[in-house]
């Protein structure tokens, strides 16, 4: 408990002569971890008393979900998303899905790396938001020809 | 003595031989260790419970508590990283300027809240100047704990032997200040510059890193100012509390306790989270602590040692007195001062009621010897493992014999200074 005083203080100290404001907040943090199929799913989320709960997937990839204002909303996001891994691995693109998931995040980094260490020129953006803007026909289209197979809630993203 | 009671004083001897080795041996928590040695002492019913429950000094209890809530809210505001900061630009980046003012700062600091608590503030910013100015922090933080532990001997409150002491006695805040603050004062100007001396090597600082300390706005380390103002306020009359506890009739623990339960009341904190925060490990030592001692007093055993350490001085005020201050000095470099002084007490009170002598100077002597003595060794002190806790994860490990050769010696030096003082004074 000291320890964590004194590193929380440092770090504190660091970001305020940033121009941070910073607050210290006494929370649980709780680790969540499942395999399912032989495939880790695990999740970190935060309860503290500020009416923040905020959840994240850290396995098999990374996948911020977002904050809650309820701690029951956490349980029942937990609780779809692991049918939802479940149902997953009975297909047989399981792996596929993992390793382009990966790769997207891959993606999403290195484009961070390439905005905020070089001076990209405006048409090689526009090259790139392009490219994006197939990839989401292309899923819009393999959504249309797809089976569905999850009905217990509607996808948030894909409409 | 018939036979339940030498049963009660084996067991009573066993359980605290056994305990007071596991506390030293730190191979096990020392609250659990000293709760699991209290509960078998009520449980082989060496005292009863009611007993037990009564020979915890809940004076000692109150003021920690008590002075820990106040902390606890003050370091939300941000002051202490003003006040090192501030501290640090007023030194223009000088090392040497930063090593003694901020020792100075720890020094006074300690001398109103406790030595960890002191250390737990200063340590961070101390850290972070030592990055800024690419310099080893060792010597800052080696200069903090000297600092600290004597800074907390010169007043009741800022150590908790002291703490011990005033509660177990008449002795109050004043008492204290008019007897220990000198002492404390020469001490820590002669130590300061013994210190100068062996680190002068050691602060070689740019002039660019030198600027970069000048870059801290400490303005921006004041989080709450109404909260500030609120503390202060508080702070002051606690301290004023402390000053005049003696002529009011009213006891530092429930001065302290008014502070912080006023601090909450006006700055609205949530309870829960300020509650939390306590050092409730430490607080339910000191309760093991003391009845573990108690039980020792019951079977009569400390009676014994205190007539025995009579026998041994021809009750002679000035030997009595110096074998407590060069004992508990020497005990407190090595182990922890807090048992030490648990136990020291009521064999003086039984001293006291043997012989009817004034033992005074005998406080004075204990609270002297096991103050200063926790700047022996690395293990003397519980600031001193924090700190050493702090450098280790930073990758600069402190041996206990390197520490040795630096600490000791200075506290051997305060010691003898607190020798000529005794024996000018009092004895």
């Amino acid at each position: 408990m000291n320890y964590l005083n004194v590193e929380a203080s440092q770090q504190e100290m660091k970001l305020i002569q940033m121009g941070a404001k910073v607050e210290q907040i006494n929370s649980k943090m709780c680790y969540i971890k499942f395999v399912i199929g032989g495939i880790p799913v695990e999740y970190v989320y935060n309860l503290n008393k500020k009416n923040q709960y905020f959840l994240e997937r850290i396995k098999p990839y990374p996948l911020a979900i977002r904050s809650y204002e309820k701690v029951e909303d956490i349980v029942n996001v937990i609780e779809v998303d692991i049918r939802q891994f479940k149902n997953l691995v009975k297909s047989k693109n399981v792996r596929s899905f993992v390793d382009i998931t990966k790769e997207f995040i891959g993606i999403i980094k290195r484009f961070e790396d390439l905005m905020l260490y070089y001076n990209v020129p405006a048409d090689e953006v526009g090259v790139i938001m392009s490219k994006i803007s197939e990839i989401n026909q292309e899923i819009t289209k393999t959504k249309e020809t797809a089976s569905r197979v999850f009905f217990d809630k509607e996808p948030e993203n894909l409409k | 003595m018939d036979k339940l009671q030498q049963n009660n004083v084996f067991i009573a001897l066993i359980v605290f031989i056994l305990t007071y080795t596991a506390i030293i041996s730190e191979k096990i928590n020392r609250t659990v260790i000293a709760l699991f040695g209290a509960v078998l002492m009520i449980i082989f019913q060496v005292m009863p419970q009611t007993h037990a429950f009564g020979v915890i000094d809940f004076n000692t209890i109150g003021l920690l508590i008590g002075m820990m809530i106040i902390v606890i809210i003050l370091r939300k505001t941000g002051i202490f990283q003003y006040i090192a900061i501030r501290t640090a630009k007023i030194s223009k980046g000088d090392p040497w300027k930063i090593f003694l003012l901020f020792s100075i700062v720890t020094a006074i600091s300690s001398a109103l809240l406790d030595n960890v608590t002191t250390i737990l503030l200063i340590a961070p910013v101390t850290l972070v100047i030592t990055d800024t100015l690419k310099l080893n922090p060792f010597p800052f933080l080696f200069a903090e704990i000297i600092s600290a532990n004597i800074g907390g001997t010169a007043t009741l409150i800022g150590d908790p032997p002291n703490i011990m002491i005033g509660g177990a006695t008449n002795l109050g805040f004043m008492d204290f200040l008019i007897n220990l603050a000198p002492v404390a004062i020469v001490i820590f100007v002669i130590t300061l510059f013994i210190m100068k001396f062996m680190f002068r090597k050691e602060f070689k600082v740019t002039e660019e890193n030198k600027k970069k300390v000048l870059d801290f706005d400490e303005h921006k380390t004041i989080q709450d100012k109404k909260l500030l103002i609120q503390s202060g306020i508080v702070l002051g009359i606690t301290i004023l509390g402390f000053i005049l506890h003696q002529a009011v009739h009213l006891e530092s623990a429930t001065v302290a306790l008014f502070g912080a339960v006023l601090l909450l009341l006006v700055s609205k904190a949530d309870p829960d989270e300020i509650l939390m925060e306590i050092e409730w490990s430490t607080i339910f030592f000191f309760v093991g602590l003391f009845i573990l001692v108690g039980a020792l007093e019951e079977v009569g055993i400390i009676k014994t040692l205190a007539e025995k350490l009579i026998d041994l001085t021809k009750g002679n005020m000035m030997i009595t007195s110096m074998l407590i201050l060069w004992f508990s000095a020497v005990a407190s470099a090595f182990v922890d001062n807090i048992p030490f002084v648990a136990t020291m007490i009521p064999l003086i009170q039984n001293m006291q009621s043997i012989s009817g002598m004034d033992v005074t100077p005998l406080w004075w002597s204990l609270a002297l010897g096991a103050c200063l003595g926790g700047n022996g060794t690395i293990v003397g002190a519980s600031a001193n493992v924090i700190a050493a806790g702090m450098l280790e994860k930073r990758g600069i490990k402190i041996g206990f014999v390197k520490y040795l050769k630096l600490a000791f010696p200075l506290m051997i030096v305060s010691i003898v200074i607190s020798t000529i003082y005794l024996m000018l004074f009092y004895v």
